[in-house]
């Protein structure tokens, strides 16, 4: 039972290890090429072989490295048809390529696709184009073909630009200024150094807060201990007085037999009386003890071997027949 | 013949002189006497006055040992060349892996119980870290920036894995005289907390005989390191690797079934880890780097730190007290103990507590606070690296 459970763990652990390494990619930027425009896209992104096709810009939001090999992409909507099983929806899609060191992608970094629908010119080219001039909507399945990691609305745009996600989530066209292949679609800096500099020159808000943080966190643990503290004390002191009553109550029964003078035990051996006196004057001398109840003392044991010698005896010692000598 | 002799004198001689520019001789400034003589006075404390031997050693040996000084030859022989022996030690410090294994040591030996008994001591481990704080509010005044001052100010804490965690995240450049000073301080405990708290308390406060605390059950022990961890962690995520290694070493010594995994590492893995960190952050210490104007701005406001941390502390205690009902009063000697260098600031409590009084025993009591500060400091870190990173 033991071994199933820690199988079941292992594999629940490594299952959302692998879920959560796809999970992190999502669409980041689309580049529609628009033939119309050539003299504008001269200064589109170019693949290994010079061309300028559309591209679709895909970022590892993790802070650790995934591969992104063995995904699909696809702008075809039939694929959301989920009584569709899988090998037909992988003929929809085009797959990332394992063997590529490029799709191990960097924490926060991008992975960008052509999709010329030339998947011979390299494993970042995928087997469609982008349409111009009409909205369509961008899949990313996971390696199954079957979990749906991201999608995107892409919305026509001027030519020269891109459609992009800007803060996070929401997604918004980019000028040919700010198309930003391969590269985050925004420059961020820290500045919550910045802003603690120009706020708080003095190091007073910062000191208020942290200090109340570090209050706070060692008061809600003092307080559940104090509960908790007094609760097990609590504890104790019954375990104390039901240990106090059991003796009290023996003790009032070896009394009774005492006033009786009778020599009857009445089914409790001697040495239980022994015993029992002995902890009730331990008791009424001030010797309680918070965690020995004393019950398990005054508890009949017929097979008590604690004084038993062979217990000590590293070798069990042998009858020997000894030989008369006359 | 002659000819020929002649030109192998020549060779002997140029290759001598090839092999002289490489030397210690050839290249050494006056810099790195300083920082030998700084490395070996550092041996000196240890062995001669006994201050941190197992810190102090490592330290002064690393220090002298950064600042050998050699020829730039592509030798992968420093600190800071890549595939060096030394640089791969130091990526436990660079990448700071380090302080959480440390702190795991620290989780796998400090006993909880002085404060599960008795938990209001927790509240002196908060208020100590006043002094990081301070220190912060300082080294902005000296005109740092609030991601240097914080990796400065985090010295208060008396912690060094704290502060060579905090400060490799916010202010790598300023991490070895960082280190170094945060464990010089930590080792000075003896001398910079005395007078403060004999300034801070009257000879009757010093008198002051605290209740023994109760028995704490196994139950309570074992709660409090997963109790802790989910209180502190869920309110500052960003201190899980410290936290989250302390709690964990002491839960595999509090849960009785793991006592050697505890043993380990508490013992042998801890003192690879203070060894290879000991050395690595001594060795960081190399001249061209340590001596400026900011090493000496980080010593001042280090010792600014531990006063004002130790005063916060007996000062807090000193307010409790106000509050406390008669017989139940704090010793303010335990103040001190609430910056983190455990076990040594308790031990000056015990120290200063029996000079004002033969009989009275204030280890125990003091041990509260200390271990409060360790929780304390490593949240404070947490805070700021939340706050600033």
């Amino acid at each position: 039972m033991k071994k199933l459970l820690s199988a079941f763990s292992l594999l629940l652990a490594s299952t959302a290890a692998l879920a959560q390494g796809a999970r992190d990619f999502k669409f980041n930027e689309v580049f529609v090429s628009q033939p119309q425009s050539d003299s504008i896209q001269q200064a589109s992104y170019v693949d290994e072989y010079g061309q300028r096709s559309s591209w679709i810009e895909i970022e590892n939001t993790s802070y650790s490295t995934h591969n992104i090999r063995n995904c699909f992409i696809t702008i075809n909507p039939a694929v959301l048809d989920e009584s569709m099983p899988a090998p037909e929806r992988e003929k929809l899609m085009s797959m990332i390529p394992a063997g590529d060191p490029r799709t191990n992608v960097g924490p926060k970094q991008r992975i960008t696709f052509f999709a010329d629908g030339n998947t011979n010119r390299g494993s970042l080219h995928l087997n469609f184009s982008l349409p111009a001039n009409k909205a369509f909507t961008l899949y990313l399945y996971d390696g199954n073909a079957v979990d749906l990691i991201d999608s995107v609305r892409v919305e026509p745009v001027s030519a020269g630009s891109s459609w992009a996600r800007k803060n996070g989530a929401e997604w918004q066209e980019a000028d040919a200024a700010s198309v930003t292949p391969g590269s985050p679609n925004q420059v961020s800096d820290n500045n919550k150094i910045k802003e603690f500099k120009e706020k708080d020159p003095y190091g007073i808000s910062m000191t208020l807060m942290c200090m109340g943080v570090v209050f706070f966190c060692l008061v809600l643990l003092f307080v559940f201990f104090h509960i908790f503290g007094w609760a097990m004390n609590r504890a104790a002191k019954l375990a104390r007085v039901r240990a106090i009553r059991a003796v009290h109550e023996q003790a009032v029964k070896v009394v009774e037999m005492a006033k009786q003078g009778t020599t009857e035990t009445k089914g409790v051996d001697m040495e239980t009386y022994a015993a029992v006196i002995g902890l009730a004057l331990h008791e009424y001398f001030g010797g309680t003890h918070d965690l020995e109840s004393g019950v398990l003392t005054i508890n009949q044991n017929n097979h008590t071997s604690w004084a038993d010698k062979s217990h000590e005896l590293r070798i069990v010692p042998q009858v020997h027949q000894t030989t008369e000598v006359k | 013949m002659l000819l020929a002799n002649a030109s192998t004198f020549d060779f002997i001689g140029q290759k001598l002189l090839d092999f002289f520019s490489y030397t210690g001789f050839a290249n050494v400034e006056w810099a790195n006497i300083i920082m030998i003589l700084v490395g070996a006075f550092f041996i000196w404390l240890a062995i001669k006055k006994d201050f941190e031997p197992l810190l102090l050693i490592p330290i002064g040996l690393g220090i002298i040992l950064g600042n050998i000084p050699f020829k730039d030859a592509g030798l992968e022989i420093g600190l800071y060349e890549d595939n060096s022996v030394l640089n791969i030690f130091y990526q436990g410090v660079k990448l700071g892996w380090y302080p959480p294994l440390v702190f795991l040591g620290i989780g796998a030996m400090t006993d909880f119980s002085a404060l599960i008994a008795n938990p209001k001591l927790m509240l002196i481990g908060a208020a100590a870290q006043f002094g990081i704080f301070a220190a912060y509010m300082a080294a902005l005044a000296f005109g740092f920036e609030p991601n240097q001052a914080a990796g400065i100010a985090i010295i208060g804490g008396a912690d060094g894995p704290t502060a060579i965690f905090l400060s490799s995240k916010l202010s790598p450049n300023l991490m070895g005289a960082i280190a170094v000073c945060a464990y010089s301080y930590m080792a000075l405990v003896p001398v910079i907390q005395p007078g403060i708290m004999k300034l801070l308390t009257t000879k009757e406060q010093r008198k002051i005989k605290m209740k023994p605390s109760r028995q704490v059950s196994q139950t309570e022990k074992m709660l409090f390191p997963v109790v802790g961890l989910l209180i502190t962690t869920f309110i500052v995520p960003s201190g899980l690797p410290l936290l989250g290694m302390l709690f964990f070493g002491n839960l595999l010594k509090e849960s009785t079934k793991t006592t050697r995994l505890a043993k380990t590492a508490g013992s042998a893995l801890n003192d690879i880890v203070v060894m290879l960190l000991g050395l690595t952050v001594g060795c960081s210490t190399q001249a061209s780097e340590f001596i400026s104007w900011d090493t000496i701005f980080i010593f001042a406001v280090g010792a600014c730190a531990f006063i004002v941390a130790t005063a916060s502390g007996v000062c807090f205690v000193h307010i409790m007290n106000l509050f406390l009902p008669k017989g139940e009063k704090i010793n303010p000697l335990i103040g001190n103990a609430g910056v983190s260098a455990v076990p040594m600031a308790a031990r000056i409590s015990q120290n200063e507590g029996l000079k004002a009084d033969p009989h009275n025993y204030l280890l125990m009591h003091a041990m509260g606070p200390n271990v409060a500060g360790v929780i304390g400091s490593a949240v404070a870190a947490g805070v700021l690296l939340g706050f600033l990173s």
